[in-house]
């Protein structure tokens, strides 16, 4: 009995220094740069990688062609235009952002999405409409490859989906 | 020569598009804002993603808490990797701070990278609302925000009063020597789209004198089809094609620019072109 109330104590012990080094904790901690994805392993397939390293990962708009896809912008429209259902729901309303990685041999993984209503206040949208959108962008398969100085790098690329009653209005960038 | 440099003074705390001048602050006895923005200089040479960088600019917000500058600093990350959520909170603080200097900026940004129309709208007008003096450019110099304005303004509808808009800022742009790159042609679009074809025509004719583009010349066929002009409708189609392929057309680092076309509408638009006659 003794020893279980050691334990017990031990562990409330820990337990509340945990909640204190939470406390101390600065408010924000920040990663490589804003907008990185670590791999997560329960989420992120295995077989995607990166080609040089999270830490050579640049932004779509580095080498300043602009948002560049395989095939042109009006593939991707035709894609979610032939394949997106819409929802009848006057309460879906809102920016939905599915940011991701684009390696060396263009190929996509780390998908993570973002939510908010149009008064840029997080929401959850119908998780119909939050699958289709995902499932149709991982569908893609290949992506617009980027060189700089001959050397294909990876790339941060994002799609940012307006959906209005339930239809996907607009696709950006 | 003392009025002098206090313009100067005034005129270097505003900095819209340049870095602001911390000893300004200094000058009108506000030392808080002094030490907020010194520490904030220390950004330079870092990414704006960088942790470092935002690092800098939160150990300048604990100084000042009112700091405008280093939540618009911090805000552009945000924006540029898509996170709206982060970015209007930190934008928002700017704008509170300082309406002045942040609302075109803010507004611009809404439309650019989120074509939230409404929002982009409400912003140019309450910036236009609190000054008399011109409201200047977008923050990439594209356009003057007010041809911006009528462009959130066609892509709710309103087309009428787009035009009106854009007709007058032009006609301002003109006599300033300042014309935007794409000015005529998204005039000339919305004259097409209204079925005023010779007024269309007029536009992408001064369009193409000032800047020609594979999207000039493919509404211009558009045009030239509703007048019945089936060989000036084929040759502008094959003009956009041209053009498009040596790059010629409309680009923006960040996103794909309203009225933008695809080589594959050009194409598209040939075949129906050939299948006519």
């Amino acid at each position: 009995m003794k020893k279980l109330l050691i334990t017990i104590s031990f562990l409330l012990l820990i337990l509340s220094s945990c909640q204190s080094d939470k406390k101390n904790k600065p408010t924000q901690e920040y990663l490589r740069w804003v907008g990185d994805i670590e791999q997560n392993d329960q989420i992120d397939k295995p077989e995607f990688k990166v080609c040089n390293g999270d830490d050579k990962i640049l932004q779509y708009f580095n080498v300043g062609e602009g948002p560049v896809y395989e095939g042109e912008k009006s593939t991707i429209l035709n894609t979610f235009k032939s394949k997106y259902k819409p929802l009848s729901d006057k309460e879906q309303n809102g920016f939905v952002r599915i940011r991701f990685i684009v390696n060396c041999n263009g190929k996509a993984g780390r998908f993570r999405v973002l939510q908010s209503d149009y008064n840029y206040q997080e929401f959850n949208f119908d998780e119909r409409i939050i699958t289709q959108l995902l499932d149709i962008t991982k569908g893609i398969e290949n992506w617009h490859i980027i060189y700089e100085r001959e050397i294909a790098f990876d790339y941060y690329m994002y799609f940012i989906f307006k959906i209005t009653d339930g239809q996907l209005t607009e696709i950006l960038p | 020569m003392k009025n002098l440099s206090l313009l100067l003074v005034l005129f270097s705390v505003s900095y819209v598009f340049a870095q602001p001048n911390c000893d300004a602050y200094k000058y009108y006895g506000d030392t808080l804002k002094y030490e907020a923005c010194k520490k904030a200089m220390e950004k330079k040479g870092y990414y704006q993603f960088s942790k470092e960088y935002q690092t800098v600019l939160d150990e300048s917000l604990k100084i000042d808490p009112t700091f405008d500058y280093a939540y618009w600093a911090k805000s552009i990350a945000y924006l540029k990797s898509g996170d709206f959520v982060t970015w209007k909170k930190l934008i928002d603080k700017a704008v509170e701070y300082k309406p002045i200097d942040h609302l075109g900026y803010r507004g611009w940004c809404r439309y650019q990278f989120f074509r939230d129309y409404k929002g982009a709208i409400a912003d140019i007008e309450k910036l236009d609302s609190l000054v008399d003096y011109d409201i200047g450019q977008s923050q990439n110099g594209t356009y003057h925000l007010n041809i911006a304005k009528g462009l959130c303004y066609k892509a709710i509808g309103e087309k009428e009063k787009a035009i009106k808009i854009i007709e007058t800022q032009i006609k301002r742009n003109e006599e300033e020597n300042f014309v935007g790159a794409y000015d005529y042609l998204h005039l000339g679009i919305l004259y097409l789209e209204m079925k005023r074809f010779e007024n269309a025509i007029e536009f992408f004719k001064k369009q193409s004198e000032a800047n020609d583009l594979a999207e000039n010349q493919y509404y211009s066929a558009l045009a030239y089809l509703n007048l019945n002009k089936s060989t000036e409708y084929k040759s502008c189609l094959e003009k956009a094609k041209k053009l498009y392929v040596i790059g010629k057309k409309m680009s923006d680092t960040y996103s794909n620019p309203m009225d933008k076309i695809y080589l594959e509408d050009i194409e598209n638009e040939i075949k129906t072109a050939y299948n006519k006659s």
